[in-house]
């Protein structure tokens, strides 16, 4: 339902992304991994139409949503959760979620998507009224998973949702996010440098290397190929 | 004492004045870091159309308040449109140096403009209720100045509501706080930093209304953008709240510097004020940017 074909994406003169191909199917859950600098939060960028590609085409369901401003392409049911989370800091968790529910399809079943991310993330509920900056780290991403949620995602794209996170709390959040793609239909690509744990849940895996694809699979054999072992689990 | 009484009420009673002309501006700033410093401009444009429209139609100023917000939030959309779109895609330092320049040129535009057409003269309108005053244990209060106080807290008050209570004033702080975590929730930036810059001079047309009612001419333009600078620097960046405080506290450091020096050294106080919260206190009195 969704693919990424032939994208190429430049910073300025600066080349970041080379023929850049990748396909999710509706209902799975893909992980897109690499090391540092690889270009794994450009691609997501690009999905999200705050990079523009200068080559190649992006789409969701065969509509082209490269050449669309990228407010609109919330509207398509593309979701962003960024890295660093993003939240409005100065807000309450609660306006936080309702700014998430800000587009029209979403407002509508406002109520209950707020139950159910209160029912996923039940500390949240307990926070409501606090400002988001006030939360932990793992309170943040878990506030962050719930104001993508709260925009009515099709295509949940999850940035680097490890980084800062103690490995307990990154452990439930990945069971979470399986949680939600399972049980509700919500298609997930996540990105992440830590390459054992997104390829153990993922159903398909992508490994991105310098800006290039350089490996695709399911997420179990990716694991055990001996290029994986060498070159990201130290196993070589 | 009593003298002083009456020196400190008008100071707080040209303080909500004050807290009225900063407001536009602190929102502009807030929401798209745009230092719109041709809005003393505005709100003098506002005070002449005001003028007129009593001079011919015998309109009641306050009652005007309902036609001149229309009026100049669709000039601030125009404006928009043409002069300001072009700087939203520059970074915040860019943002403020460039929109700094063009208001430049419109407040001296504008200032110049209302000396070609209606010349230097001092004007006011006069009212049935000019000059009256109510007696409060002693101390005098003009109707005018009691009006223009409950003028600023209503609106302060909606605006408030409005930005904490609605889908739109909601996404409006989300667009101050973050312009790109808002794109990322479906809010259309651009939009949003529109129509918060033509509000911004939907408001200039509240204090326009009232400085109608006091002496002015085109110069007042400088000093009210000079007030309102203050008042912001004093309230804090976002601070919508903190802008009627600032306000108020300016009208009575004024007042105080009035009494203790004299009528000659008023806008020197406000000054050292600015100078001083600069140096000491540089995120206001209650804002929120450190």
């Amino acid at each position: 339902m969704f693919r990424v074909e032939h994208v190429d994406v430049c910073y300025g003169d600066i080349q970041a992304l080379w023929d850049v191909s990748i396909s999710v199917e509706n209902g799975e859950l893909a992980a897109l991994v690499g090391s540092n600098g690889a270009g794994k939060t450009t691609v997501l960028k690009a999905i999200a139409g705050l990079l523009k590609p200068r080559k190649g085409t992006i789409t969701v369901d065969n509509l082209q949503t490269h050449v669309m401003d990228a407010y609109k392409i919330v509207e398509m049911g593309v979701v962003l959760i960024p890295e660093g989370r993003r939240l409005f800091r100065e807000m309450t968790v609660l306006e936080n979620l309702e700014i998430g529910s800000f587009i029209g399809r979403a407002r509508k079943g406002k109520n209950e998507k707020l139950k159910w991310v209160f029912s996923v993330f039940p500390i949240l509920e307990k926070r409501i009224h606090q400002t988001a900056g006030t939360l932990s780290g793992g309170e943040q991403q878990m506030l962050a998973i719930g104001r993508g949620l709260m925009s009515d995602p099709k295509l949940l794209l999850v940035d680097e949702l490890s980084l800062g996170l103690a490995p307990l709390i990154v452990k439930n959040i990945y069971g979470t996010l399986r949680e939600i793609n399972r049980s509700n239909k919500v298609t997930i690509l996540v990105v992440e440098q830590n390459v054992r744990l997104a390829l153990k849940i993922a159903d398909r895996g992508y490994i991105i290397e310098n800006g290039r694809i350089t490996g695709e699979g399911k997420g179990g054999d990716l694991l055990s190929s001996e290029k994986v072992k060498a070159a990201y689990l130290s196993m070589g | 004492m009593l003298h002083f009484a009456q020196i400190l009420s008008y100071g707080f009673l040209n303080g909500a004045l004050y807290g009225l002309v900063a407001l536009g501006l602190s929102l502009v700033f807030g929401v798209m870091n745009y230092l719109m410093v041709a809005h003393g401009a505005l709100i003098m444009l506002a005070a002449y159309v005001t003028f007129w429209s009593f001079f011919y139609f015998h309109l009641d100023p306050f009652v005007f308040i309902l036609l001149v917000m229309p009026a100049f939030f669709a000039l601030g959309w125009i404006l928009f449109k043409i002069l300001y779109q072009s700087l939203m895609k520059y970074p915040e330092g860019e943002k403020i140096k460039n929109s700094l320049l063009i208001s430049f040129g419109l407040l001296l535009i504008f200032s110049n403009l209302a000396i070609l057409f209606w010349t230097a003269d001092e004007r006011a309108v006069t009212t049935r209720y000019s000059g009256k005053v109510i007696e409060i244990l002693g101390v005098r209060l003009p109707y005018i100045g009691l009006g223009g106080l409950a003028l600023a807290i209503i609106v302060i008050i909606a605006l408030h509501l409005f930005l904490t209570r609605t889908y739109f004033g909601k996404a409006i702080r989300a667009v101050s706080l973050d312009h790109e975590a808002a794109t990322l929730m479906g809010i259309n930036v651009n939009k949003v930093c529109l129509v918060a810059f033509s509000l911004g001079f939907a408001l200039a047309g509240i204090p326009g209304v009232l400085t109608s009612l006091h002496a002015f001419n085109p110069a007042i333009s400088f000093d009210l953008t000079n007030k309102a600078l203050i008042v912001l620097v004093l309230a804090g960046v976002g601070s919508i709240k903190g802008v009627l405080i600032g306000g108020l506290f300016l009208g009575a450091i004024e007042a105080a510097g009035v009494y203790l020096v004299g009528t000659p050294y008023r806008e020197v106080f406000g000054l050292i004020l600015f100078v001083l919260i600069l140096m000491f206190r540089p995120q206001g009195l209650a804002g929120r940017k450190g």
